[in-house]
């Protein structure tokens, strides 16, 4: 078993809050999400289990307040389902999830949730999908105030105005009594933004919130992101396949390969300097419109094949077989991830000459009796 | 049945919102080759089989990669568009998808046509090869493929040169694919139904396509499902290139994909287009795909061309409006960060689009002229644009307008 | 959708149900099919609902007016019966009984399977495959064997002379066992819809806001299976008709009761076919049929306007 190390982060404790340094809005310690894969009605009725689907194997994150953290990877990463876990809309098999230094891991049940769901919010993808067809805009964005108690009837008027007014859509009461199929794509986002806003949450998951819209709008939508983030101090766990993206809004970036952290850092050095060898693939065949000169065509890293699917994950570092400069130790052992410096660290043993923080975590299953605490704030 | 089974694109993505803008019902149903009088001995048939023979033989020969059929005339560019009108009628009016679109395409360049959804890009390929709904219809203009005009050919005609000469990729290979037919066997039909070769000899031919493609020949007895999604893409490649078409068509063919698969593939029909000779029109609303494999690129907004040149003219120096502001609106992982320009407004409403020029509503240059008379091409630099920054017998020089909030304030401010 | 229409006003909830409703009715209206459909049902609905808008009050017995047996004539179109009812009068009366038996027992179907439908879909695990086999158990229950067996035990448990809602014992005896019968395929049909509804994203959105399964079931799945609840409903309305029909006349009927089956089932026991008294067989079987006619062909159109397969927009 792999013991992860923390990365060299602002020291946070879990589960004690130290009065000099804040504490992490959120931290993930050892996340383990594992499905198993039953085939055929003889596994079913047998309750046999021939496989495990390792969506996410052992990741450590932090996010802080205020800050932009962007979670990026290809599809099978695990990027989407770590995020489902923040908004525990996904159970998690291993590991733990504070918030604010508690332990929420155990935290479940519609009632429960409540006041966790008032303050951590998710933004989806599909603007199509997201919202019911046959639920007026205004249902949609006062949902979460009736679903909650938080108002009824007529207070929950201003408040939703109020809300459409913030994700940019003015005047609010034009789009109010629509329904979804009278807007566009980036005015069905701007309604979903609204719906995750209403609560006034302190965290908003973005689940590639753009990737369905035209270029056009999608700088609009981010810009909008980033202005209500600073005026409503709110923070980001952006969760998306395009690095560009990340590098255009993201304070650190996270980059995900395969259900763990291969590298993590702020986002100049993560790009500029990557020192994990699939984030400089990655970096270096991110599209820009640019036609490449020959020069840049010939640095760039095309990797061959696909990821392998999260049920057949390789020994050792699990990007081995993909990598260009791996070497003996990596088919064997999961290389850690290492501090590099400027808080940036890389999982692979290239990266081992930086040094390795003092005091690992161990992976805690959640299967341990761990008390947990409500999450209450003064509402 | 003869040749792949044409789905409509149904993922709720660009280009389904692009059709539906554009007014195409986006529909589940397959739009199938009408069935062809196969079997009719009379003398129209005999010669055509002759011919495909000779294709075919020039096919497993590997001589020239593929034939000029009976009439074409090879002192002409490859394909030439010329003032192509696609509409689409609806209750509610008639949208003007393609409202004037020319280019040419000549042999073994590579052609971008780039813009959002709604412009029409995705409207004009599909002219091309005439896959049109029910009530799309190309009604002006023409499409000269090696000189010989495709519009008036009726559909029985259309057919010799469709998946023959010109072929297309879709995007969202998943809907193009027959889902309980092996890869091989969809790859080997055309090759044994168009070009009238053996089973065994298309079988064979179908396997070196797949290994052409990057897939191992093995892979070629699995269901699409069993493919993931960058394999499916190479399938439908491989598939488009099954009866050495001079043309191939990519609508889209990396959207959705991962972007290291993206990479790949992009690098797959840069070298096929060398090996094969291959000529290429692009359709995509990503730039930079069009930066990575494109000779010259054509610029579309809301049914008209904006502009079109070489990519390295058009992406340097981008002369009209749109083209500059969609370029500062692509994140750039190469350059300094946070450079996020936003077009304000939406595109216009096809069935009713403004007279004048179409972008103006949206342009921060826009002078009184743009709202009421439509710009002219004109070319210059090699390059071709129509904006009334650069008016008929320009030189390159645009007018100076000093840059201000758009005109129409109302529809600017609207959020899009 | 390209451009945002700001400069309109805004429309309350009420207007867009308005314009749906016209949308609805327009694309209905070019569906000839369904207006005939549409049409026939109408005219039943007003036969059931007044009947002495064509005929005057039930015949019985004492206030027959014609000879026994009388084939049509001028003052008995459509004949009369073996005790000298006019059959034109009895079958316009029928139509009353068999619509509102129906109506009842579609009623019961409708909501029963409905309800477990969506709770099985939804809540899954063992709720579903414990509803599920109790499903399967009912959905291949015979119909009128069962009909046959329950029926004298449902009568002794509510009272041979015990009225229900204005029916008699024998009538509520067919209602339920319509509903017992029918209530199961209309579960599977909703179950079914209701897997696929449970996957879209904005039931997610709805847990991640904090709902609970019920409010989801009720503000968000149901609505988004009406549509075939609709289509549905209209055709298990139908079969409901049939099965009365077949009921009443295998002798499980009501004699005070005209409804149509129970016209058949007299006119049988009357020997009618033996006799070539065919004026009493056409009438009501004729009605029959184009009643569950109009039924089909309305149910059918509903389903292919509401529940559109072709032309994929969500």
């Amino acid at each position: 078993m792999t013991e992860v190390a923390r990365q060299s982060e602002p020291a946070t404790e879990p589960a004690t809050e130290s009065a000099a340094e804040p504490v992490p809005l959120i931290e993930v310690a050892g996340l383990e999400v594992h499905f198993p894969i039953r085939r055929g009605i003889v596994d079913v009725l047998r309750r046999r289990v021939s496989g495990v689907v390792r969506a996410v194997d052992g990741i450590d994150l932090s996010l802080n307040r205020g800050e932009v953290l962007a979670l990026v990877g290809e599809s099978g990463s695990g990027k989407t389902t770590t995020g489902r876990v923040i908004v525990k809309l996904t159970k998690q098999t291993g590991g733990r999830v504070l918030f604010e230094g508690r332990d929420v891991s155990m935290l479940w049940g519609a009632s429960k949730l409540r006041p966790y769901r008032r303050r951590v919010q998710l933004i989806f993808q599909d603007p199509y999908e997201t919202l019911n067809p046959k639920q007026s805009i205004f249902d949609f964005v006062a949902e979460p105030l009736v679903v909650n108690g938080l108002a009824k009837g007529e207070e929950r008027v201003p408040r939703v105005l109020a809300a459409l007014e913030a994700a940019g859509l003015r005047p609010a009461s034009d789009f109010a009594y629509r329904f979804p199929h009278e807007l566009s794509g980036g005015q069905r986002q701007r309604v979903v933004i609204a719906g995750a806003l209403v609560m006034d949450p302190d965290i908003i998951v973005a689940d590639e919130p753009v990737s369905m819209l035209d270029v056009s709008i999608r700088t609009e939508l981010l810009r909008l992101m980033l202005d209500l983030r600073v005026e409503r101090g709110l923070t980001y766990l952006f969760i998306t396949h395009d690095l560009s993206l990340a590098w255009v809004i993201a304070d650190r970036i996270a980059v995900m390969y395969l259900g763990k952290i291969l590298e993590i850092g702020p986002a100049e050095r993560v790009i500029r300097s990557p020192r994990n060898p699939y984030t400089k693939a990655l970096v270096s065949v991110s599209p820009s419109p640019v036609a490449p000169t020959a020069g840049e065509r010939a640095r760039r890293t095309i990797l061959e094949g696909e990821t392998p699917d999260a049920a057949h994950i390789p020994t050792g570092c699990r990007f081995h077989p993909r990598c260009p400069v791996a070497f003996d130790r990596c088919k064997v052992d999961e290389p850690p991830l290492f501090d590099v410096g400027g808080g940036q660290s890389a999982a692979c043993w290239l990266a081992e000459d930086g040094e390795l923080p003092v005091a690992p975590t161990t992976l805690v299953a959640t299967a341990a009796a761990d008390p947990t605490p409500t999450t209450t704030r003064p509402a | 049945m003869s040749g792949p089974t044409f789905s409509s694109p149904m993922r709720p993505d660009e280009s389904a919102r692009a059709l539906e803008s554009e007014g195409r019902l986006v529909g589940d149903e397959s739009i199938r080759d009408e069935a062809d009088g196969a079997g009719s001995q009379d003398a129209a048939s005999v010669a055509r089989a002759a011919m495909d023979a000779e294709a075919a033989e020039v096919a497993t020969t590997r001589g020239r990669r593929w034939t000029l059929p009976k009439d074409a005339d090879p002192n002409v560019p490859l394909l030439v568009v010329e003032n192509l009108r696609t509409y689409f009628t609806l209750e509610s009016g008639t949208v003007k998808a393609v409202d004037g679109v020319s280019f040419t395409l000549r042999h073994g360049e590579a052609l971008g046509i780039a813009g959002e959804s709604g412009c029409g890009k995705t409207t004009t390929a599909l002219s091309l090869v005439r896959i049109l709904p029910s009530n799309g219809k190309v009604v002006e203009g023409s499409i000269k493929l090696m000189g010989i005009d495709l519009v008036g050919k009726s559909e029985k005609a259309l057919r010799r040169y469709r998946w023959r000469q010109i072929s297309i990729v879709f995007q969202g290979a998943m809907n193009a694919l027959n889902p309980v037919q092996r890869v091989r066997d969809q790859i080997a039909e055309p090759i044994e139904e168009r070009l009238n070769q053996s089973p065994d000899v298309a079988r064979r031919r179908a396997g070196e396509l797949l290994e052409l493609v990057g897939i191992p020949r093995e892979r070629g007895k699995a269901y699409p499902h069993e493919l993931s999604g960058g394999m499916r893409q190479r399938a439908m490649i491989a598939m488009a290139l099954a009866c050495d078409p001079a043309i191939v068509i990519g609508d889209e063919p990396t959207t959705a994909l991962d972007v290291m698969v993206q990479a790949q593939i992009l690098q797959l029909l840069e070298d096929l287009r060398h090996k094969l000779g291959l000529s290429l029109v692009l359709i995509t609303h990503d730039l930079s795909v069009i930066a990575e494999t494109c000779d010259r690129v054509m610029m579309m907004y809301a049914g008209r061309v904006a502009e079109e040149g070489p990519v390295s003219e058009v992406f340097g120096r981008p002369r009209h409006p749109y083209t500059q502001k969609l370029l500062a609106a692509f994140p750039n992982i190469h350059a300094d960060r946070r450079t996020l320009d936003v077009i304000p407004g939406s595109p216009p409403d096809l069935r009713d689009p403004p007279p004048g020029c179409r972008f103006a509503p949206r342009c921060s240059f826009a002078m009184d002229v743009c709202t009421e008379v439509v710009p002219p091409e004109v070319t210059f630099d090699g390059v071709r644009v129509a904006c009334h920054l650069y008016p008929a017998g320009s030189d390159g020089t645009p007018i100076t307008v000093p840059p201000g909030p758009a005109v129409d304030a109302g529809v600017a401010a609207a959020p899009a | 959708m390209s451009a945002a229409t700001t400069a309109k006003a805004p429309t309350g909830v009420w207007t867009l149900r308005a314009r749906g409703f016209r949308e609805f009715a327009r694309k209905f209206a070019r569906r000839s099919d369904g207006v005939l459909g549409f049409v026939i049902l109408v005219f039943f609905t007003i036969m059931a609902i007044a009947p002495q808008l064509f005929v005057g009050a039930l015949e019985s017995a004492i206030t027959a007016s014609g000879d026994g047996l009388g084939p049509p004539s001028m003052t008995h179109i459509l004949g009369t019966d073996e005790l000298g009812r006019d059959m034109l009068n009895l079958t316009i009366h029928g139509a009353r009984v068999s619509m509102v038996i129906g109506l009842l027992a579609t009623v019961i179907t409708v909501v029963v399977g409905a309800v477990i439908g969506i709770v099985s879909g939804f809540v899954g695990g063992l709720t579903d495959s414990s509803l599920m086999r109790l499903t399967d158990f009912f959905l291949v229950l015979p119909t009128f064997v069962l009909a046959i067996i329950l029926a004298p035990i449902i009568l002794d448990m509510i009272g041979v002379d015990a009225e229900v809602a204005g029916l008699r014992a024998t009538l509520v005896v067919i209602v339920i066992v319509i509903g017992i019968t029918s209530w199961a395929s209309t579960a599977r049909i909703i179950r079914s819809q209701t897997l696929s509804v449970k996957e879209r994203m904005f039931v997610d959105r709805a847990r991640v806001i904090g709902s609970g399964n019920g409010h989801i079931m009720i503000k968000h799945v149901l609505p988004n299976v009406m549509n075939l609840i609709v289509a549905n409903t209209v055709l298990v309305f139908a079969g409901a008709v049939f099965t009365e029909t077949t009921l009443a006349f295998i002798g499980l009927g009501d004699p005070f009761l005209p409804s149509w089956g129970q016209l058949l089932y007299a006119a049988e026991a009357a020997g009618a076919p033996g006799l070539g008294a065919w004026w009493l067989i056409a009438p009501p079987a004729i009605c029959v049929v184009l009643v569950i006619l109009g039924f089909t062909l309305m149910g059918n159109a509903l389903d292919d306007i509401l529940n559109p397969k072709s032309g994929v927009r969500r």
